[in-house]
């Protein structure tokens, strides 16, 4: 499955976000990276039409997100948010199975099919023996598994991640990271992540989109786009690229 | 779900029932039990009206009958209603009262009294300035950044707001139209007549059953809106729907039973406490509790004095210091 993005508009008080032509293709990872405030969350959100993008600016396989209705649009793709304040403390089985709302009618609730799916999707992230659990017991680590767990039960072939990275140690950064890419080859997911560590994302994506000030400023494979100049003109600072193990290394 | 939450469930669901029974032998008039049931069953079976006394079965089915019925519903509309409204506004100490619906219909339902008389369906003005106050809270908490805080303040203001106006109503209504106008504010099960527990319980009916059938979705609308709008929901027309519902049934039990607080606020709080916020039993669940809770503080209400006290003030009574006790006693989080 491709997403496709065409003269893309939005604005929110000071801010406006044009992306003019941008496309994500099927079973790959797209790291979308650049400095607080570049709109990366914003961009994410129209895709997922969490924020009211104009109708004929987005596209999955040719056709319009935006004029879809939501459950099916729900089906298409699911949307990871950063993080989950609730103000009921649901067990991770019960919030799992709301993934599935798209399929389920708006006076029904879910069946035991939907449960079996909730389960093999902990069991995915590795945390069905949790499922009976509070969600507010979790360390956020484990929260973060549990709002992906979420997604794969919406069983979309689209996954977007808003910083599923932020505020995780090294060893849960590269967990988390490790399961997309595997959510990539084996179940040949198309996905997007905004990502703040530039290293992790040279290592994990397919594909690099870099934004500033509400537009994209490069995009392509990692490999191919990363210079100590492109990096300058983003973040302003200073940066050194060096190789190591065959792979671009960046120093601040 | 552990064999002892089962159990309380099941004990839950029961309990209407249980306290149906024991409110219909309690009254001024006393029925012995073998008399009670034989009266109970008599439509079903002709053949026990023999030797039945006719006094039995206008008491039975011409009071307490209609008064036990009223305050089950009323009293499973508001823990509904509450339950509804805690989670779409995310929110657990959100209820009818505190979003300023009570206010609205109970000043509706007033102004109808006053200006159209007694005989006139009041749950017209009721819905009517239910839906209004609604949607000034809505309209006034939607601007602000942190919608939660606003929204219970714009609901306290516009609480107060119609408080004003009812107070406003009753200065001109007559001394007559005045005392049931007193009475009936407190939130009494007394004041209703027939025509008017025609026309509400249907409308109260309606809302809890549909509630009901929504109770999983509820699970849904209680994540914040961009992830609902995320996983496949039309936020604006499930909020919509639960409102609209939840003010049909809130200004149709006020119409009937006047203002009677804290329900709405207590039973759902006290079903999370013993099995947990999954909103698939929180309804139901409530709907039952709030049904017993009613019925026996009607109870209270008609039997402590030789004269009917206002039920609405007992469920402030006897709600408020047992909610501040079980916030203070239990340690876990249970919101």
């Amino acid at each position: 499955m491709s997403v496709r993005i065409k003269d893309l508009t939005f604005s929110y008080r000071n801010f406006s976000l044009h992306v003019q032509n941008l496309q994500f293709e099927g079973a790959k990872i797209t790291a979308i990276v650049g400095p607080n405030g570049a709109g990366k969350t914003t961009l994410l959100k129209c895709i997922c039409a969490i924020l009211p993008a104009p109708k004929g600016s987005l596209f999955i396989d040719g056709r319009d997100i935006i004029a879809m209705p939501e459950e099916e649009r729900a089906k298409l793709m699911a949307y990871v948010p950063q993080e989950h304040t609730a103000a009921f403390n649901y067990t991770i089985q019960d919030f799992v199975l709301m993934g599935r709302a798209a399929y389920i009618s708006l006076f029904s609730t879910p069946s035991s099919a939907d449960v079996q799916i909730a389960h093999e999707a902990l069991e995915y992230v590795g945390l069905r023996h949790y499922a009976s659990r509070p969600y507010f017991q979790l360390s956020s680590g484990e929260r973060r598994l549990v709002l992906i767990a979420r997604a794969l039960a919406q069983k979309s072939d689209i996954l977007i991640l808003d910083e599923p990275t932020s505020f995780l140690d090294p060893k849960h950064e590269t967990e988390l990271l490790e399961l997309a890419k595997k959510l990539a080859i084996e179940k040949k997911k198309t996905i997007l992540v905004t990502l703040h560590n530039l290293d992790m994302a040279v290592k994990y994506s397919d594909a690099m989109v870099f934004m500033k000030k509400g537009g994209v400023v490069a995009q392509g494979k990692p490999d191919d786009i990363l210079t100590e100049t492109l990096l300058e003109n983003v973040y302003e600072i200073k940066m050194t690229i060096i190789r190591y193990d065959g792979r671009k290394l960046i120093v601040k | 779900m552990s064999n002892r939450r089962r159990a309380l469930c099941i004990f839950i669901y029961v309990l209407p029932l249980l306290v149906f029974l024991f409110s219909l032998y309690l009254g001024p008039f006393h029925i012995p039990l073998r008399g009670l049931f034989k009266t109970l069953l008599s439509p079903l079976f002709p053949s026990f009206k023999q030797g039945l006394s006719e006094g039995y079965i206008s008491i039975v089915f011409g009071v307490r009958l209609p008064r036990l019925l009223l305050a089950m519903m009323v009293g499973a509309a508001l823990s509904v209603s509450g339950a509804s409204l805690q989670a779409l506004f995310k929110n657990p100490l959100v209820n009818e009262y505190i979003l300023g619906i009570s206010s609205g219909a109970a000043f509706g339902a007033a102004l109808s009294i006053v200006f159209l008389g007694q005989h006139f369906p009041r749950q017209i003005s009721a819905f009517a300035f239910a839906v209004a106050a609604v949607l000034a809270v809505l309209a006034v908490a939607k601007k602000s950044d942190s919608p939660i805080v606003s929204l219970l303040l714009t609901g306290v203001i516009v609480s107060a707001f119609f408080s004003a106006l009812l107070a406003l109503a009753e200065f001109f209504a007559s001394p007559y139209a005045l005392q049931g106008l007193f009475s009936w504010l407190m939130g009494d099960l007394s004041m209703a007549g027939g025509s008017e527990l025609a026309i509400s319980f249907p409308l109260m009916g309606i809302g809890i059953v549909g509630l009901i059938l929504l109770r999983w979705r509820m699970n849904v609308l209680s994540m914040s809106d961009e992830e609902a709008r995320s996983m496949g929901v039309n936020i604006g027309k499930e909020k919509f729907l639960v409102i609209f519902l939840t003010t049909l049934i809130t200004s149709a039990a006020t119409a009937v039973a006047g203002i009677i607080g804290w329900v709405g606020l207590i039973i759902p709080h006290l079903i999370r406490m013993m099995v947990g916020v999954d909103n698939r039993r929180v309804i139901p669940l409530s709907a039952a509790l709030g049904a017993s809770y009613l019925l026996l503080a009607d109870d209270l209400a008609r039997s402590l004095a030789s004269f009917e006290v206002p039920v609405g003030i007992f469920t402030s009574i006897i709600g408020i210091p047992f909610f501040i006790f079980l916030l203070r006693k239990s340690r876990k989080i249970w919101l």
